[in-house]
């Protein structure tokens, strides 16, 4: 099946129709209500819309920048134009009579999106569910728990907290300000990048909480990435979470910022006990909103938000749905964001392979451009791509690769996330830099086209990051 | 002020501070419980809020303050000001500016066209276009409240956020042994639900003990407040703790009055007390809010409620001292460590563009007589008018003098209706909402 047309349509339009299949999959397992028990608000309407039109999705992206080949969807995400209009209609809705809102319509909105959510993830239970601003704050709520319990003497001084060597920044500064800083210790595991098999991963998982064991550090809680940011790989987390379990780890926390239609996110499956993933990034709702599923359980410690509101001590998801007067609107349109993603062929799930699919396809044809390697196998790869860059571009540091991404955005009009790869001892001519590529509907393959093409222009004019200026 | 025979409870009444005035008519005393025509009050237009051009002075000169020099925009007329607000659902008296706050058309607008550059590129928005928006911001507000460095400003959600900033440090001080088990905190009785619940999460599970300064209502002068606020620090001090941490309001939320906070920093500082933490959620736009002359440490206000700012958008002050008092903002980004004001700009992904519109607010109340300043002080001429218009009208009493009044007032309903529970309050508060089209907040004081 050939995808790519003259026009630079999206890969997946041909002229007859969203996808050039032979049969369709009008209603995949994932929206069979049987299955996964999810509301069946999402699968009434994938009865009755008809699929999205080449000329509907790009109205719904217009007023992204046309001339920007915009090849970085993992960083801050994107949302179409008929659910920022709906969240627009939320603000007013609040503007015309707040009193009115905040008493009688915020809480049942906040609980249907809630409840939308707790299907799609297959939890257990709504009650499991909370809404925050984004991973980050996910992050301080489970942190700041375990800085209290260093306080209170449930922790004892140097137990540990393990986490990846790449884990998001942010999330090793809230390590710091929360776990370090009450008196615990951190442990990192290492990994190879470029990565050749998730094996790698779980071997060095498992060796750093043996070695813990050994070493007389209880491991309090373990910090796993589903999807890491940078360099960004799919981490087997399911495996990660039964070694936990063996080694006896108090809290496992699942960092998938990424994942919520990025890869596939099951709660039963994955089996941790913190789960948070944006809603902004992979799944089309506006900024910013985001869930924290904390697994219903006997022992594990009650969570709260740290903005305390008149809520506090009712559970985390209703603190969380009142933290003070802000504007809440983009957490109230998840029902609409799952009607869009239902005008997809395949809904979400639909979305997210042809994502992956594109994705490795755009990064193998850069690999073949740019005579490099792809930073992991395609099966540990999401709706993103670690792409080489061509040594001689000289990226010698994080600053170099900053410095590049700049070039290219102002240069080339291209935005794409530029990872620095330290070298190891002996390597001849390395591969440094890589280009984390995403793929999502909006894309098309001019888009990689020219980043091809201004890489290819950067090593035939003997381009080197040292020639920029800091 | 003549106190009557105070009543069970009491209303708050906020300027509906853009609605033109007029004189109130006699048809107020015709308490019809009629559904279709809710008890509103007939206003005509008063001439002094439509801000015609006079020689008014817009750079607040005579405060200190220096607001940003700006070609003066057309003041707004009568028919701009309606349509400023036409969103307001029209069926609704509402006159309770001071639970939500409110915000104009023109604002709206140009929020929305912030955030349209977010999603239009977010990678060169966050790269170029945030932090330094968020730095004009801060700076425009430094200038509006009279502090000296815009390091001392931070901008975060509102003021329960910056509550919970503050509380936090104070949680680790006693985690970290720099305060002993015992030390006090004192805070007023009429302290804000949300942050009583706050220091009870921090300072009392960290080992804090709090003190709250139980004060008249109604109530008569200033000075029944100072009396108990030195009493609340004396209790503090006993048994040789020390205190920790006064957390003051600037006006309180229910029932509202305005505090002599100045007054009462003074006392803070004679009596040893650490830190100063003034909660002026209402403050800005509502009150004077000049940060030298009152002195405290930190002091918060939240910009959507009184300075037309979309939701939601506060400041957190924090005064320039030899001491660091080390604040951090909760949701921990990778510009932890680079001070409060920094950290705070950044705290992930998100909808930043509340705290861009600023300038263009500033823009907006200068359209009026005398500025924020001028609406200010019509807005406080006006409620204390209509509070003793309606407590004429219903034989009952206002909360507080005129002088701690801000733009909000407390009057007394009639005994007769019963109020005896904050639940029959909030019934009262549904069923004017409901039945009449009333957007009022109804205060219940118990015996």
């Amino acid at each position: 099946m050939s995808h790519f047309t003259k026009q630079g349509l999206s890969p997946f339009k041909t002229k007859r129709g969203f996808l050039n299949l032979h049969y369709r999959f009008s209603f995949p397992c994932i929206f069979s209500p049987s299955k996964r028990g999810i509301d069946t608000h999402a699968s009434r309407h994938l009865d009755q819309k008809p699929l999205i039109s080449d000329a509907e999705l790009r109205f719904e992206f217009a007023h992204h920048d046309p001339a920007v080949a915009r090849v970085n969807n993992g960083s801050f995400g994107s949302c179409p134009a008929s659910i920022i209009a709906a969240q627009q209609r939320w603000q007013l809705q609040v503007l015309r009579q707040p009193d009115d809102f905040y008493l009688n319509r915020l809480r049942p909105g906040i609980l249907h999106t809630r409840t939308v959510i707790k299907g799609l993830i297959n939890a257990g239970d709504v009650d499991e569910i909370s809404i925050v601003d984004n991973a980050t704050t996910a992050a301080a709520i489970v942190l700041q728990q375990a800085g209290w319990a260093f306080a209170e003497g449930r922790f004892n001084q140097g137990d540990a907290a393990v986490m990846f060597c790449h884990a998001y920044g942010a999330v090793k500064k809230s390590v710091e300000a929360y776990f370090s800083r009450a008196g615990g210790r951190v442990i990192e595991v290492q990994y190879p990048f470029p990565i050749s098999s998730k094996y790698e991963i779980i071997s060095e998982f498992q060796k750093v909480l043996e070695k813990a064991r050994s070493d007389g550090h209880k491991v309090r809680l373990a910090l796993i990435d589903h999807i890491t940011s940078m360099p960004s790989v799919v981490i087997p987390v399911k495996e990660l979470v039964e070694i936990c379990r063996n080694e006896d780890v108090d809290q496992i926390f699942v960092d998938a910022a990424h994942a919520m239609g990025c890869t596939k996110v099951d709660m039963q499956e994955i089996g941790a006990d913190y789960y948070t993933s944006n809603l902004h990034k992979w799944f089309f709702c506006p900024p910013s909103v985001s869930f924290l599923y904390c697994r219903k359980s006997e022992t594990l410690p009650d969570l709260h938000h740290p903005t305390v509101s008149h809520e506090y001590g009712n559970g985390l998801p209703i603190e969380s749905s009142w933290i003070g007067t802000r504007d809440y609107s983009a957490q109230l349109v998840v029902p609409e964001v799952v009607e869009f993603v239902s005008r997809f062929e395949g809904g979400i799930e639909g979305i997210r392979k042809r994502n992956h699919e594109k994705v490795v396809e755009m990064g193998q044809m850069l690999v073949k451009a740019w005579g490099t390697n792809l930073g992991s196998p395609p099966e540990m790869c999401s709706s993103m791509a670690m792409v080489g860059l061509p040594a001689c571009l000289g990226i010698s540091s994080d600053w170099d690769g900053l410095k590049l991404r700049t070039h290219l955005r102002e240069c080339f009009v291209i935005e794409v996330h530029i990872y620095y790869r330290e070298p190891e001892d002996g390597e001849v001519n390395p591969v440094t830099g890589y280009a984390r590529i995403s793929h999502q509907v909006y894309n098309t393959i001019d888009d990689y086209c020219k980043l091809r093409d201004a890489v290819n222009k950067l090593v035939n004019d003997g381009f080197t990051c040292g020639l920029l200026s800091n | 002020m003549e106190l009557v025979k105070p009543s069970r409870s009491l209303v708050v009444y906020s300027a509906p501070n853009l609605h033109p005035w007029t004189h109130p008519r006699a048809t107020l005393a015709d308490n019809s419980s009629n559904s279709k025509t809710p008890l509103l009050l007939q206003l005509q237009l008063h001439r002094r809020a439509t801000a015609t051009a006079t020689n008014h002075n817009h750079n607040h000169n005579h405060n200190n303050h220096t607001a940003p020099q700006k070609p003066k925009l057309s003041s707004l007329s009568a028919a701009d000001l309606r349509s400023e607000f036409a969103h307001h659902d029209p069926a609704v008296a509402r006159i309770n500016n001071g639970s939500f706050g409110s915000c104009p058309a023109t604002i709206i607008a140009a929020q929305h066209r912030w955030h349209l550059r977010f999603i239009q590129q977010p990678d060169d928005f966050y790269f170029n276009v945030l932090q330094s928006s968020i730095l004009r911001s801060r700076t425009l507000i430094k200038d509006l409240i009279n502090a000296d460095h815009v390091e001392e400003v931070s901008i975060v959600d509102n003021a329960t956020t910056a509550a919970a900033i503050v509380f936090q440090q104070t949680a680790w001080a006693f985690a970290e042994g720099r305060f002993n088990k015992g030390d006090a905190t004192v805070m007023l009785h009429y302290a804000y639900g949300a942050v009583k619940k706050s220091v009870q999460a921090y300072i009392s599970r960290a080992g804090g003990r709090v003190i709250e300064v139980q004060l008249p209502f109604p109530v008569r002068s200033n000075d029944e407040i100072i009396c108990e606020f030195r009493k609340a620090l004396e209790q503090g001090k006993s048994d040789g703790h020390k205190v920790r941490l006064a957390v003051i309001d600037h006006i309180t939320s229910m029932p509202s009055v305005v505090i002599p906070v100045k007054e009462l920093v003074k006392i803070c500082r004679e009596e040893g007390v650490d830190r100063v933490f003034v909660d002026a959620a209402h403050a800005i736009g509502c009150t004077e809010v000049d940060m030298k002359e009152i002195g405290a440490d930190v002091y918060t206000s939240n910009l959507h409620k009184w300075f037309f700012c979309p939701p939601s958008v506060a400041f957190l002050y924090c005064r320039k001292s030899d001491e660091t008092l080390d604040l951090h903002h909760p949701v921990v980004s990778h510009e932890y460590g680079n001070g409060l004001a920094i950290e705070s700009g950044w705290i992930g992904t998100r909808d930043y563009s509340a705290q861009l519109v600023v300038p263009e607010v500033l823009e907006f109340v200068n359209r009026f007589e005398g500025g924020i300043e001028g609406i200010r002080k019509r807005n406080h001429e006006k409620v204390v008018e209509m509070g003793e218009m309606l407590m004429k009208a219903w034989g009952t009493n206002l909360g507080s003098p005129p002088k701690m009044c801000s733009s909000m007032v407390m009057v007394g309903l009639p005994v007769c209706l019963g109020i005896l529970s904050d639940s029959d309050a909030l019934k009262l508060r549904t069923h004017l909402r409901d039945c009449f089209g009333i957007e009022v907040p109804i205060y219940y004081r118990a015996h």
